[in-house]
């Protein structure tokens, strides 16, 4: 297939002689900054895009009201979770044998009802949750389950996804897939007419903590 | 004698139930969109840097894909180089077969569309299943994507029910709801046995290798993460800068396709899974697809790379509203179908999609990364002219007119004679009789308005004479 690439690029070579491309408009910057916000100002966009998404949100002011909000909204109910120890809060704690890890079989993941994660970082402006991939993070927690329970902590708020991108660089390339989830799982395809749910979670739930 | 492409816009213009699904959908679609655009803060700014950064990308595309392959090896993906579709059906087939893999599910993409690897898969002996809802339904009936981003838009919520009902045995109806739950059935169980997940790529990111997806149900995810093995087909085009550049992409993506601000699912891939990862791919593949598109840059139309594919120029062009996307013959319908369709596949076979179009413009308007559209299609259409061959009629006809417009009096004078000559044929004010010759083909579809009394100029005369 070497073959293929030689002539690919020998081809590019020969066609940026001739290229017609036009010139941007006078004065275009390479790039652009946009501002950061305050923590509050964060926080408080952050609440307004999940509910515009129709995301359900908790603002817990403690460590124990996060368990027991979440402990709340899993009980008595199958749950495919992230390792424990990796949830914030201390969940682990408090999460008891019912839990299915990202490592059971596939068709037990199926299975679950609730999927809980943590989340890396979170972004103010679109309502979006930032899930990196790694050990005891399965993506398939956010993913299978009809209902996902993410627990984001405050200060994992940037204001917007260019801001992230920008101080989170290194974390990106250590992570073989980041998940950015904003809002339930859509589909408009018949006629436009809205359907949440489809593949993944038509349920998402986040609960801040401190 | 009428041509093929004449024949589908026939099909299509008397098509009652196209019309009605076409309306319903391009309509909403258009107002969201241009809704979303103007609500995103220094939206001019941020299309015309995002423009920048994909004529970058152009500038030096052979640099750029070796610099984004360095990156990609880097992160533990392997490369593929394709230069037809061909060559790219073939390197997936050999993928599937060394490793054993039976089983495939699709993540929506053009450039598969582009290859047929679909028809390819299938003529191997492997199980193909499309998991975007609309591509599902388009793969359930045996036809192809009609529009970019809502591959049904030809089709109403009653045609999609009684499909379903033939073709996967569940019971008519026509809630979209109830059809998307009966798709979700039937496409979970291939989520969890496939082992092989191929999707397109919306963009890579040179500086760091990442590809990027961007879906709404979740089934991109599904495929990207269940499967053992992920193949990524990409146009060689589909290049931004940075992860910066990355970030206005998104911001005027999702808005110019769907009218969010963002799609509900951003996947960002950089490598095959960890070893220590519980779930993700064990294998990740990627296939650089060039199938005509170093043949579309040595051209006019090379700025029409820099396309990220939304749509929006669609739902805003008269003609693709009124012709719908199965008119265009080929993968890429609209605006951008009648310039890409002829750089990938020839101008020869294709010469009349540069002519589907008014030329009004409003495809640059809403284009988010501002692509020229209409001089791109004005520019193939002289290329039309100059390239290949004209009939007789056309050549003497465009002489003789030659000859009138460049004498202004001659000119005047004949087209009194023209004027007298409609207006004595009009009937109620409109020339409705079928005419032999030149004017036939226009004839044949519309009525003519007969012309008024008086030209522009006498009555400028006339009335500066009275005044």
């Amino acid at each position: 297939m070497s073959e293929a690439r030689a002539t690919i690029l020998a081809r590019l070579r020969d066609a940026q002689r001739t290229a017609r491309l036009p010139g941007e408009r006078p004065g275009t910057p390479r790039s652009l900054e946009f501002a950061s916000r305050s923590p509050e100002e964060c926080l408080e966009r952050f609440q307004r895009e999940l509910t515009a998404l129709g995301v359900e949100t908790y603002l817990e002011a403690s460590a124990a009201d996060v368990r027991n909000r979440v402990m709340t909204l899993v009980a008595g109910r199958r749950l495919l979770s992230w390792d424990p120890e990796l949830l914030p809060y201390q969940l682990a704690s408090v999460l008891t044998s019912f839990i299915i890890l990202g490592r059971n079989t596939r068709e037990e993941q199926a299975a679950a009802e609730i999927g809980l994660t943590g989340c890396d970082a979170a972004i103010a402006e679109t309502g979006s949750l930032v899930l990196l991939s790694g050990k005891g993070k399965s993506r398939a927690v956010s993913l299978l389950p009809a209902t996902h329970v993410a627990v984001v902590r405050r200060g994992d708020l940037y204001f917007s996804m260019g801001e992230f991108f920008r101080k989170s660089g290194e974390r990106l390339a250590e992570s073989a897939g980041c998940t950015i989830i904003t809002g339930p799982s859509r589909t408009a395809d018949i006629e436009l007419s809205l359907t949440l749910g489809v593949h993944g979670p038509g349920r998402v739930v986040v609960v801040i903590g401190p | 004698m009428i041509s093929p492409f004449q024949e589908r816009v026939q099909a299509a213009l008397g098509d009652r139930n196209l019309h009605v699904a076409l309306d319903r959908a391009t309509a909403q679609l258009g107002g969201r969109q241009s809704m979303a655009l103007s609500t995103l803060e220094n939206s001019d700014l941020v299309r015309d840097v995002a423009r920048r950064a994909k004529m970058e990308i152009l500038s030096d595309l052979g640099g750029n894909l070796k610099r984004f392959e360095g990156q990609l090896l880097a992160n533990g993906a392997q490369v593929h180089w394709a230069e037809d579709g061909r060559q790219a059906n073939r390197i997936i087939l050999e993928i599937a077969k060394q490793r054993g893999l039976k089983r495939v599910v699709k993540g929506k993409s053009m450039a598969t569309e582009e290859t047929h690897l679909n028809a390819a898969l299938a003529k191997a002996g492997l199980e193909v299943v499309e998991t975007d809802l609309g591509e599902y339904i388009v793969q359930l009936a045996d036809s192809r994507p009609s529009h970019i981003i809502l591959p049904i838009a030809h089709m109403t919520r009653e045609d999609v029910g009684r499909l379903m009902e033939q073709r996967i045995g569940v019971p008519y109806s026509d809630d979209p709801r109830t059809l998307a739950g009966y798709a979700r059935e039937k496409l979970r169980d291939a989520f969890l046995r496939a082992d092989l997940g191929i999707t397109g790529a919306n963009f890579g990111v040179v500086q760091t290798g990442t590809i990027c997806l961007v879906t709404n149900e979740g089934n991109g995810r599904m495929v990207t993460t269940l499967p053992r093995v992920h193949v990524v087909v990409m146009g060689i085009e589909k290049l931004v800068p940075t992860m910066a550049d990355l970030d206005l992409f998104l911001k005027i993506l999702a808005r110019s396709a769907t009218g969010q601000k963002l799609t509900a699912y951003t996947t960002l891939i950089r490598g095959p899974k960890k070893p220590d990862e519980e779930s993700g791919p064990e294998e990740l593949h990627v296939v650089l697809l060039d199938n005509g598109r170093s043949r579309i840059l040595a051209g006019e139309t090379a700025e029409i790379l820099g396309c990220i594919r939304c749509g929006a120029c669609l739902n805003a062009c008269p003609i693709y509203k009124n012709i719908g996307g199965h008119a265009y013959g080929d993968t890429y319908p609209g605006p951008i179908g009648a310039i890409v369709t002829p750089g990938l596949r020839g101008l020869r076979d294709w010469n009349e999609l540069p002519g589907a179009s008014t030329l009004c413009g409003a495809c640059r308007e809403v284009c988010p990364v501002r692509l020229d559209i209409p001089r791109m299609l004005l520019s193939l259409r002289k290329d039309c002219v100059e390239q290949l061959p004209n009939p007789l009629g056309l050549r003497i006809g465009m002489k003789v007119y030659g000859m009138f417009a460049s004498r202004p009096a001659l000119y005047r004078r004949l087209a009194k004679l023209g004027r007298w000559f409609l207006r004595a044929l009009a009937e109620e004010g409109w020339v409705k009789k079928k005419v032999p010759g030149l004017a036939a083909g226009w004839m044949r579809v519309r009525d003519l308005k007969a012309p008024a009394a008086m030209t522009f100029q006498e009555l400028w005369r006339a009335r500066k004479g009275g005044g």
